[in-house]
């Protein structure tokens, strides 16, 4: 018998590891989907207006912190030339008709931060010819002139390198001027302290390169917020600077405050204002530029669908990846219950962790994961709070067993019905049609609990209750490991292993880890017993 | 190993109890014997073990309207769940009043911890234990109304009401440790270890108590009556052993812990038997189970008669 569980153990142990290796090695099958980064889709329409036969109009261009992939521009009356000789691309349609359609282009964006630490000291004195258009300092009116020397003097006079320079600029910019889009002068934004982007970034980059430093306004499309996602969500270009320090363009953005960083929700269409000016102002063009993520999964599951098919074995045509999506989410979860299985058996047999119920602590681990975990802590707390106050309230009137419990539940989809409809938050249950499903059986649970309350007093029903918290939470820890939960469910053979571990467990004869606590007094007594016979 | 204590002490562990000697050596079949108390107190009947009277029992909601005619009859009674665990749902009666109030008829019960109970709060108790609030697994159940027992006076000074039980752990009928129980005030009059009452280690060989436990924490004195706890020497201490090694034979499981209670008439009764005993019983004998279970395990193929099963243990431990 015991040759027969050994033996049974083993195998289902190493069974899924023998699997695992199999597909790894002989399917050449990766043992996880590939991670995606979340990656932009984006879509810029421009028009020209006017009759024109061509016109230019500045795209996205890879480089550092900018990934760009499946790039669209729609050609079919078209003739597409890209100027990318200097470090903005430039594209220029030509036609033979008057242009009286928008022309697109689409693509896939990466984008990453970016982000240069400590700037050191610049003392530069002369740049290589290139630079010298950034050094250009472009003619003003006499006010604007006057307004932008008097600022000089005030706040730059004696600083010596450039970086200190840029750095006091930049504050100067960033936090005396709000933005405003009503002020287009330099004299009206420098003496009312309001500004629009352009007009900081300009005020900005002629100040820099009046002393010698060479700067650039930066066009750039800020990606939209989670929560602005809205579909038909239109961006505007923005602006802002790079200076050219220590060798370096270091990107510096006097509006929303980033000093030599770039986050990576900033899209840089063009790297030089100047040249591209006239293209973009709305005398001469329309335009309207849309993006959104492309993936918030970060597990390529369709590329593993790909790779699973294409394996043609066994485990391809039984791959969950061949299921349909929502079922494949359904089984995600599914998938870890009997992980959270372990961590019960282990914390109810080893550590001896007190619960309500056998099952109760997953149950509550489901629901925390289906909603949040702060709201799933306070919808729990409500729910046991309702089920001592009903047996409070009720015990007058001396109701059967089954009708009380059911007010009980009756009770609780209420409270979940009130909270839908008065809460703004809404977001923790649409969507989510089994989310209550596990407090709805728990709450059937919290009856016990007020009569063990009224039975074995506070300490005991407490030590409980913490004990069914500690686990659902340990529980909700473990799921909340994204990998975890891809490799489940990308190899559900593990199910085979996770029954060998129980039964591991279960064989398990030792003591609990509580029943060192329980028996305590018992050793100390014995000792000093065994002290006084000596 | 944190545990080298706890083994070298032969402490029973519930990982242990629950694999090595409940799950070997209790039947599954059996079980219903010692976990309905109906069907209990039917097999004592038939083997001559003697329980406290059963004057009812109460099997549905519809019995419920005319119970308080039938109760009124007893002077004291005791409701209990058939099929409940750890004491819970347990109320003991002690007095019947009943009284005309503006020419109605009242019925109001007194409690053993002396709080008064309307009829029809009683009532409401039964039913609820009909529906299974009590019950081990939360099925449906029955109610039993039994006889009350009465202290035996040798517990006077040890008890603050409620009735001490004497708890005797039975491995393949052999008795292989005991302790009795004294409810306290913080017990509020129950003999369960876990909700407060105290338990005292009995020597096996004479029946004298050796040590006194109160939530896993050693005492000397009862709390509420000050008396010391050592030096109680029950009486009929070898017919107690005898009942309880006999209760092996009647249900056939080789893990069995029996509740006997000593009444002042009819000397030791069986209260009720229970599958899963617990194991404070150590920390009360500050004494650890697994020697005394292997020792028996030895001896236990030799097919003994409960008198000479006894004597062994009175003997050995």
């Amino acid at each position: 018998m015991k040759k027969f569980i050994v033996l049974a153990t083993a195998l289902l142990i190493i069974l899924p590891i023998c699997m695992m290796t199999y597909k790894s090695q002989v399917l050449n099958l990766s043992l996880l989907p590939q991670m995606v980064d979340d990656v932009w889709n984006f879509h810029l329409s421009v028009k020209p207006k006017g009759e024109h036969r061509t016109f230019s109009f500045p795209i996205p261009r890879p480089g550092v912190g900018v990934k760009i992939s499946d790039e669209k521009l729609k050609s079919k009356d078209f003739e597409i030339f890209i100027d990318s000789s200097s470090d903005s691309n430039l594209a220029t349609w030509s036609s033979q008709k008057v242009i009286q359609n928008s022309v697109t282009y689409s693509a896939r964006i990466d984008l990453k931060p970016i982000v240069y630490k400590n700037i050191q000291k610049d003392f530069t004195e002369t740049y290589p010819k290139a630079l010298n258009k950034f050094l250009k300092t472009p003619d003003l009116n006499p006010e604007d002139e006057a307004a932008i020397a008097l600022l000089e003097t005030a706040i730059l006079e004696g600083t010596e390198d450039k970086t200190s320079l840029v750095r006091k600029l930049y504050y100067y910019v960033q936090e005396e001027i709000q933005r405003n889009i009503s002020n287009r002068t330099i004299q009206a934004t420098l003496s009312t302290g309001k500004g629009s982007p352009l007009i900081k970034a300009k005020i900005f980059n002629i100040m820099a390169r009046r002393k010698n430093i060479p700067s650039r306004i930066l066009v750039m499309v800020r990606m939209p917020e989670k929560i602005e996602q809205a579909e038909d969500q239109k961006l505007r270009f923005t602006f802002a600077n790079e200076v050219f320090l220590n060798n370096k363009w270091i990107p510096i953005d006097t509006n929303r405050g980033h000093f030599g960083e770039r986050p990576d929700n900033f899209l840089v269409m063009h790297r030089n204002f100047d040249d591209v000016e006239k293209l973009l102002s709305k005398k001469n063009v329309s335009y309207s530029i849309q993006a959104d993520r492309a993936r918030i999964n970060r597990y390529n599951r369709a590329e593993y669908k790909k790779e699973v098919v294409r394996s043609d074995s066994i485990f391809g045509r039984f791959s969950l990846y061949r299921l349909p999506l929502p079922m494949q989410t359904m089984f995600t979860t599914i998938l870890l219950i009997p992980l959270g299985t372990l961590v019960l058996a282990l914390a109810r047999n080893l550590i001896g962790i007190p619960t309500f119920g056998i099952f109760t602590p997953i149950l509550l681990t489901l629901f925390f994961r289906e909603t949040s975990f702060g709201f799933g802590l306070l919808f729990f707390g409500v729910v046991v709070l309702v089920g001592i106050l009903e047996r409070y309230v009720l015990d007058k009137f001396y109701l059967l067993a089954v009708p009380r419990l059911s007010i009980i539940l009756t009770l609780i989809i209420l409270l979940m019905i009130s909270y839908s409809l008065f809460s703004s938050d809404i977001s923790v249950i649409s969507q989510k049609h089994l989310a209550f499903f596990p407090i709805v059986i728990v709450a059937t649970n919290i009856e016990r609990l007020s009569i063990m309350l009224a039975e074995e007093g506070l300490i005991n029903t407490s030590k409980t209750l913490i004990g069914t918290l500690i686990i659902a939470i340990l529980g909700y820890l473990l799921f909340s490991i994204p990998v975890l939960e891809m490799f489940m469910f990308t190899n559900p053979e593990m199910l085979f292993a996770i029954i060998g571990i129980l039964i591991l467990i279960g064989k398990y004869k030792g003591y609990r880890l509580s029943e060192f606590i329980r028996f305590r007094d018992l050793v100390r007594q014995k000792n000093k017993l065994k002290a006084r016979l000596k | 190993m944190i545990f080298r204590d706890l083994e070298a002490l032969g402490i029973l562990g519930i990982n242990n109890r629950v694999g090595r000697y409940i799950l070997r050596h209790n039947k599954r079949k059996n079980y219903p014997l010692v976990d309905n108390k109906v069907l209990t107190a039917e097999r004592a009947a038939a083997w001559g073990i003697a329980m406290p009277e059963n004057y009812m029992v109460v099997e549905n909601y519809g019995s419920l309207k005319n119970l308080h005619l039938k109760l009124q009859h007893y002077d004291s009674f005791v409701i209990k769940p058939a099929k409940g665990s750890q004491g819970n749902g347990i109320i003991v009666i002690k007095e019947i009043i009943k009284e005309v109030v503006n020419g109605e008829a009242r019925i109001l019960c007194r409690r053993s911890n002396d709080k008064l109970m309307e009829i029809d709060e009683v009532k409401h108790h039964i039913s609820g234990i009909l529906s299974g609030l009590y019950s081990m697994g939360g099925q449906s159940d029955l109610a039993i109304i039994q006889a009350k027992i009465d202290k035996h006076p040798i517990f006077d000074d040890y008890s603050y009401s409620g009735i001490p039980d004497i708890r005797v752990i039975v491995f393949e009928g052999f008795p292989v440790m005991s302790m009795v129980r004294l409810p306290t005030k913080s017990s509020d009059g129950r003999a369960n270890l876990h909700q407060g009452a105290i338990g005292a280690g009995l020597n096996l060989s004479n029946g004298w108590t050796n040590n006194a436990v109160i939530r896993n924490q050693v005492i000397d004195e009862h709390p509420d009556t000050g008396h010391k706890i050592s030096g109680l020497k029950l009486p009929y201490w070898r017919e107690i052993l005898e009942l309880a090694a006999h209760c092996y034979d009647m249900v056939e499981l080789g893990y069995l812990g029996a509740d006997i209670v000593l009444t002042p008439d009819k000397g030791p009764i069986m209260l009720e038997l229970n599958a899963r005993p617990g194991l404070g019983i150590q920390i009360a004998n500050l004494e650890g189970l697994v020697p005394r279970l292997e020792k028996i395990r030895e001896v236990a193929g030799q097919k003994l008669m409960a008198r000479e099963r006894v004597d062994f243990s009175m003997k050995n431990f």
